[in-house]
């Protein structure tokens, strides 16, 4: 089978010539539709868009010339031949002058039909081609016009302040960021800008005005302004070239880049003080090691051990702050998938205290529980939660006064689970409370010399409740006692 | 025999540091946060401060150092420090820190001891 060459519609009154016709193109590659008469000729080609058709001159009910008027009216595209046995110069002139495009003598051989339908369709085509060509040439033109306004809205609208410097250092261009970003009241094209913009920004833009050769890329510099908050910004300066080569201009682009800044101060402050904290055991167990490598000192063999059980102790608490930092990690960066279940908070809080025993009874601690019978399952990771419970009891046992107590108290409410664990303990002042849930933060005073901690727990456990959307409160009298308040929601959805 | 105050937040740096200067025959005295350590300096008179830089606050020993000298305290200052370096301050450079000498921690007996008389000599050849 060929591919369709093109629709046809066949108009003819003639039986045994329409399905001929109709055989003979379908035998060529064509889709052929057939009308017997005018009206039924009329009604196809005016609702269906033919590639070509043929219309017999002579029909008992409607006209052929009405047939290829009303199709030419309704598909000026469609290419429509007139047949006749009738031929005369008349009909044609007039056939032509209505729209078609040609005109067949009956009776027609098949060569003589094919090669005129092919002349159709071939027209047809450019026809097509034409109207295709035309519609786009609208929709450039429409598009062009629309193009510079929508530029510059564009670049109105961005946050990057933009600003464009004639090479004799007058602005050319300037946008409302750029403005707010440099902190002026304003900015009028044609005034010197280079009397407006920071000195920084100055020395690129002359090094680009004085240089020999225009180089295609952009010089960036960092810049501070000192308005009610510091801000930081960068700007790029890239040459703007003439179409000859010759240098048209500068553009400049300014970024605010102030969050970048701040976020790189905690970086490198949380970077110093990890080093600092890793560092402290190292240095202590490596101080322990020289000196008992060291022979001209006679250390005892009891000292000795002495120093070996206390480094190992460092080296312990020092895995302890690798595993919490990896924890901090795992969390800020969400890559160990949940292990969802359903938590029961009183089995862990037991659980919790039995690993806890032998603390509490080292300074006789009484605890005192609180709990409602049944106490809802919440939706969450068993490890995560622990971690939670463990941390915020150890701290209640480490930060509490001998004989003390603690407290904790189970309860819920809507859809909350809420935990709350009191010491009576060291307490906190409120400058401490303040700083209680940063990394490193512990409070130093004569009270809690001596305890140990990482310094991370409790950030850790802020994450963990955070990532369950529940909340952490923390409520604390120096010198009377602290209580921790944990709600967690039941279903986290 | 000379009499050395060591204040540092670190049990364990205290104790090795003590032991090392006892077996050379000094006696030590030794303060484990900034108030107890001004106060061991100025009752006790030490003649040799060694001083840990990051102790509650991440410089407050670099604090203590210049109280002792704005109160006309010349006692030499060995001071330990520990990232200070690595984390880009350089001390050894500035006139700011008032004090003689710097140890790296971890501490190296030998070093330690080589410092102090150093320090030490110093003091009594003035």
């Amino acid at each position: 089978m060929n591919d369709c060459k093109g629709n046809i519609l066949i108009v003819d009154d003639e039986k045994g010539l329409r399905l001929g016709t109709k055989r003979l193109l379908e035998e060529e590659g064509y889709i052929v539709a057939v009308a017997q008469n005018g009206s039924e000729g009329l009604q196809y080609g005016t609702t269906n868009d033919f590639d070509v058709a043929v219309i017999d001159l002579k029909m008992p009910d409607i006209d052929g010339m009405e047939v290829l008027q009303a199709i030419k009216q309704s598909h000026p595209n469609t290419v429509c031949f007139i047949a006749t046995a009738f031929a005369s110069y008349d009909t044609a002139i007039q056939a032509t002058r209505i729209g078609a495009f040609g005109y067949i003598p009956k009776p027609f051989s098949p060569e003589e039909l094919t090669y005129q339908i092919e002349l159709g369709i071939k027209q047809r085509k450019l026809i097509l081609d034409a109207q295709r060509l035309e519609q786009e040439r609208e929709k450039n033109l429409l598009e062009l016009a629309n193009e510079k306004s929508r530029l510059n809205a564009i670049i109105k609208s961005i946050n990057e302040g933009v600003i464009v410097i004639n090479t004799n250092g007058a602005l050319a261009y300037y946008n409302y960021s750029a403005i707010k970003l440099l902190g002026l009241s304003s900015l009028n094209i044609g005034e010197n800008a280079l009397s407006i913009l920071p000195e920084q920004i100055n020395e690129i833009v002359n090094k680009i005005f004085h240089s020999d050769k225009i180089m295609l890329k952009s010089f960036s510099t960092e810049l501070s302004l000192n308005r009610q908050n510091e801000i930081f910004l960068e700007a790029a300066c890239t040459p703007i070239p003439n179409p000859d080569g010759s240098l048209a201009g500068v553009v400049i682009i300014l970024s605010n880049i102030t969050e970048y800044k701040r976020i790189e101060i905690i970086k490198n402050q949380f970077v110093s003080m990890v080093a600092h904290e890793l560092k402290t055991p190292i240095a202590a167990v490596q101080g322990f090691l020289n000196i008992i490598k060291d022979d001209s000192l006679n250390l005892s063999e009891e000292k000795k051990k002495d120093y070996l059980q206390r480094s190992s102790q460092r080296l312990k608490s020092l895995t302890d702050l690798v595993n919490d930092l990896l924890d901090i990690s795992r969390l800020e960066l969400k890559t160990k998938q949940k292990e969802i279940i359903d938590v029961n908070l009183c089995d862990i809080i037991n659980s919790t205290l039995q690993m806890l025993e032998l603390e509490i009874a080292k300074k006789e601690l009484t605890i005192e529980k609180n709990e409602i019978e049944i106490i809802p399952l919440i939706k969450a990771d068993f490890n995560e939660i622990t971690r939670v419970v463990s941390n915020v009891l150890s701290n209640a046992i480490k930060y509490n006064k001998p004989n003390g107590k603690i407290f904790i108290d189970l309860n819920s409410s809507q859809n909350y689970v809420i935990l709350k664990i009191k010491d009576t303990g060291i307490g906190m002042k409120d400058s401490e409370r303040q700083k209680l849930f940063s990394e490193f933060y512990r409070a130093k005073n004569e009270n809690t010399r001596g305890i140990s901690g990482t310094g991370l727990g409790l950030s850790i456990v802020k994450r963990i409740v955070d990532s369950y959307y529940g909340i952490i409160e923390v409520d604390s009298e120096y010198g009377v006692g602290t209580t921790f308040t944990i709600k967690l929601p039941i279903n986290p959805n | 025999m000379s009499l050395i105050a060591i204040i540092d937040d670190d049990p364990d740096i205290i104790d090795a540091s003590s032991l090392v200067l006892k077996a050379k025959g000094h006696d030590v005295i030794t303060a484990n946060n900034p108030n107890d350590g001004y106060s061991i300096v100025k009752y006790k008179k030490p003649d040799l401060i060694i001083l840990d830089v990051m102790m509650d606050e991440p410089d407050d020993g670099f604090y203590l150092a210049q109280k002792f000298r704005k109160e006309g305290i010349t006692t030499p200052i060995l001071m330990y420090t520990s990232v200070s370096k690595a984390i880009g301050l350089d001390f050894g450079k500035s006139e700011m820190v008032p004090v003689d000498d710097f140890v790296e921690k971890p501490i190296s007996p030998e070093e330690l001891i080589n410092k102090v008389d150093a320090l030490l000599n110093i003091k009594e050849v003035n």
